[in-house]
């Protein structure tokens, strides 16, 4: 086992023009994506580019808030496996700030009440329904917009933090920091679980108003850890093949990757979701059960049978092996798995609410989806770029080059 | 690993088992062990206090098999409890709990997923133990005063004489080069049993054994009866400080534990002595007409139909056909004694007077309960209305709709 702080890395770890290229192509595909999905979606306002915007909004969300979680529990917990990774995690958690933004197509509809979907920013809607009477308290606009407000300034502080902190510690050489990182993390993982918890029911919960799971925001917090690890796990395979980090992080680092995306895109988000389930199908209860009836009948009986599939029983038996995870091939294929399978899963939290009965497949979901990833990673490579991809003076690098699987 | 050889009565020096060395750190024995790997030899261990990261490539063993004996574990666990539960569920004892299949799977994950888990931590341990050759109580290794502190701060290879590869002097020398701060002969245990010590058999047996009384008690409690009163654990549960209804009680002279109304009293709020409204009589025969205090409005009508969906339709049905969960129920469990509910709509109770169903629903009839002490009598009025309007529904005439509607029934609209 090695130890001692001060270490040799005798690695690629920056990346320059290759980052930026990737930066401004992506955003460029983004931008003229997200324009062609306003138009084809029927306007800013229109029902179709709404709906589909939100679904695509939600999945970017997941991924940066995967690796926000990811990037605090490091922190919290001491992690020193981690250390390697943990900055490529960090820039990407930045784009909080950016996410912001592409809130804005979500948000703005909702405060000038014009919102084709959330019929609870509706005064008129309102009055006809005495359940959304009686839920006025917390499902109105003001405090919506307060709430909103909340949750993205905590996470733009909070990822910011993290990434401003590690960066110094490159320069100033200072352990200390690592106890002051820990101590912030804590109350931010608090802090983190209610306002994702919140946002899961503001943004997705509030298209069905009528419908109420007090397990929704974790259900949505399994899927974003698990799309989070993915896109870490992707994002470094994409740097080692351009032949950065290619000494610091290898087989073991990836190993533990797969690990948490069996752990969360499998068995966790399985638990959960058949957790909320089993309350409601027992329960009997036709204020919930209305939301499971719209997702198990017509079209949408297939969509959630796909999930029982793809996202629990196929799955678990394909990252079940180690070796499925030590494989960088087999891996980067279970990544794009669950990758893909979270847009499915948010797709379904989403559209039956909306269309009963019928898939409402749209050319805009594709262009919305582009747009807002383009934007995600077009903005993360940018930052990428002149930065170490390792924290160099982390004291806890050592034994993360070294770490070996038990 | 191999035996101890079985019970060997030696005379003279006792063969030689295997050569010993020990470490000081983690790092000269995984020195050490890949110099005693590339040598080639196979009957041979190693032994730390705590688990040492890279041991594995260094001695060159093959990954485990471990991982599949759990997951045919874990798949048994999951089949078991899906199995037993649609057997016993399904097949031999379908009880219905509010109104699910007898069968429903999502009622039996949390069980299958406990059972999966629990099998393949069993397997897991009880499989590890197995390919371990464990357990194993006695090993030539424990006579070795140097070998106690492989639970402490020292770190050993044993390599057996038993290896093909295995040459006494070459073999001490190439551990002596390896980085070991020491090197010893380990003589065969020859005085140790190298079986289970009987004893220990014997109470795994007794054991064994033991552990069939509960279910043999329990067959014997199932095939047997008794003629002698039960044990009371909790006698204050058994025998409460009350009387129950329809029991004796010395202490009264009629010896009934009911205590009858005392004549000529009425108790607060049931003077029931208006005969039309709480008998549905006029004069001595059923009333064709509505006790006048009965408001003949839709508030009525919505009360009724609201008590009717819940008392009536069980057995009648939702529009009183005789067809409600029920009668399906009993028609499908095909006994043979099952008397349908009226159809309501049916002549004969359509020309029934108002007071004779009154009267049924109060008393009832047949294998219909009585309601009387269920629903107050205002509601019972009420439901009666509404099914005059079920009837109605089912016999109207063209004269009962209004213009508008009959219009609207011309045009086919």
């Amino acid at each position: 086992m090695a130890h001692g702080k001060e270490v040799h890395l005798d690695d690629n770890i920056q990346i320059g023009d290759e980052a930026s290229d990737l930066g401004k192509k992506a955003l460029g595909i983004g931008v003229v994506a997200l324009v062609l999905g306003v138009v084809v979606g029927g306007g800013p306002l229109g029902r179709q580019f709404t709906a589909s915007y939100l679904v695509a909004f939600l999945y970017v969300l997941a991924l940066g808030l995967g690796l926000l979680w990811f990037v605090t529990i490091q922190h919290l917990t001491n992690a020193k496996w981690s250390v390697v990774v943990r900055r490529v995690a960090e820039i990407l958690a930045a784009n909080m700030p950016v996410l912001a933004l592409l809130a804005l197509p979500v948000i703005i509809p909702i405060v000038i009440g014009q919102s084709e979907i959330y019929e609870w920013s509706d005064p008129s809607k309102v009055a006809q329904s005495p359940a959304l009477e009686h839920k006025a308290g917390y499902l109105n606009v003001t405090f919506f917009l307060i709430r909103v407000v909340v949750y993205f300034g905590f996470w733009g502080l909070l990822s910011r933090y993290f990434l401003k902190q590690s960066i110094d510690q490159d320069t100033s050489g200072k352990p200390e920091v690592n106890k002051s990182l820990q101590a912030v993390s804590a109350p931010s993982m608090i802090l983190f679980g209610l306002t994702l918890t919140f946002c899961a029911f503001d943004l997705i919960m509030s298209v069905d108003p009528d419908f109420f799971s007090t397990i929704f925001g974790v259900y949505y917090f399994g899927g974003a850890v698990a799309s989070g690890y993915s896109l870490l796990a992707l994002s470094l395979m994409w740097l080692q093949g351009k032949g950065r980090l290619t000494h610091s992080v290898n087989r073991e680092h990836y190993h533990d990757l797969g690990k948490m995306m069996f752990a969360f895109g499998v068995v966790f988000w399985s638990y959960i979701a058949f957790s909320q389930f089993m309350l409601i199908w027992y329960g009997d209860v036709p204020e919930e059960t209305h939301w499971f009836h719209d997702r198990f009948n017509g079209d949408w009986k297939i969509v959630s049978g796909a999930l029982l599939l793809c996202h629990f029983v196929i799955p678990f038996f394909g990252l079940l092996s180690r070796h499925v995870k030590r494989n960088r091939k087999t891996l980067a294929f279970w990544a794009f798995w669950l990758l893909v399978i979270e847009y499915v899963d948010l797709y379904w939290l989403v559209m039956p609410s909306l269309s009963k009965d019928e898939i409402p497949l749209h050319i805009a979901d594709l262009l919305c989806w582009v747009g807002v990833v383009g934007v995600f990673v077009g903005a993360a490579a940018m930052r990428a770029k002149g930065k170490n991809l390792v924290p160099t003076k982390d004291p806890r690098l050592a034994d993360s080059l070294a770490f070996l699987n038990p | 690993m191999s035996q101890a050889p079985k019970k060997a009565r030696h005379t003279g020096p006792a063969p030689l088992h295997g050569l010993l060395a020990e470490y000081d750190s983690p790092d000269a024995l995984i020195r050490g062990a890949e110099k005693v790997r590339n040598a080639g030899f196979r009957d041979w261990d190693t032994f730390t206090p705590f688990p040492v990261h890279g041991i594995d490539g260094a001695m060159g063993i093959r990954p485990t098999i471990l991982p599949w004996i759990i997951l045919c574990g874990g798949l048994g666990g999951c089949t078991l409890a899906l199995g037993f539960q649609w057997w016993a569920n399904g097949v031999d004892y379908p009880f219905l709990i509010s109104g699910k299949p007898f069968w429903s799977v999502p009622a039996n994950i949390p069980i299958t997923f406990e059972l999966t888990v629990l099998f393949s931590a069993l397997t897991a341990v009880f499989g590890m133990f197995a390919l371990n050759k464990l357990p194993q109580p006695a090993h030539p290794l424990d006579l070795k005063e140097r070998f106690a502190r492989s639970t402490d701060d020292r770190f050993f290879v044993l390599v057996q004489a038993s290896d093909p590869v295995f040459d006494e002097r070459d073999t001490r020398t190439l551990l002596e080069t390896s980085g070991a701060t020491a090197v010893e002969d380990v003589p065969e245990d020859v005085k140790s049993e190298s079986e289970m010590p009987r004893g220990i058999l014997y109470v795994l047996l007794i054991l064994a054994a033991a552990s069939t009384i509960p279910f043999a008690l329990a067959a014997y409690a199932r095939e047997s009866k008794t003629t002698t009163t039960r044990f009371d654990i909790v006698p204050d549960m058994d025998f409460q400080q009350k009387f129950k209804g329809q029991r004796m009680n010395t202490f009264f002279a009629d010896k009934r534990a009911d205590r009858l109304q005392i004549e000529g009293t009425v108790a607060v709020g049931e003077l029931h002595d208006d005969d039309h409204l709480y008998a549905g009589k006029l004069n001595g025969v059923f009333a064709r007409t509505f006790p006048p205090s009965i408001h003949i409005d839709q508030a009525t009508m919505d009360r009724g139909r609201e008590r009717f969906g819940i008392y009536c339709t069980p057995c009648h049905g939702q529009v009183g056909e005789g067809d409600g969960m029920v009668h399906q129920r009993a028609l499908s469990l095909a006994e043979g004694t099952w008397v349908p509910p009226s159809n309501i709509t049916d002549e004969r109770l359509r020309v029934m007077p108002v007071g004779e169903i009154f009267n049924t629903i109060t008393h009832g009839v047949r294998n219909m309960p009585a309601y009387g002490h269920q629903i107050p009598a205002e509601d019972r009025w009420a439901i009666i209305l509404y099914v005059r309007a079920l009837q109605k529904s089912r016999a109207a005439e063209l004269k009962d709709l209004s213009e508008q509607e009959r219009e609207s029934l011309i045009r086919g609209g």
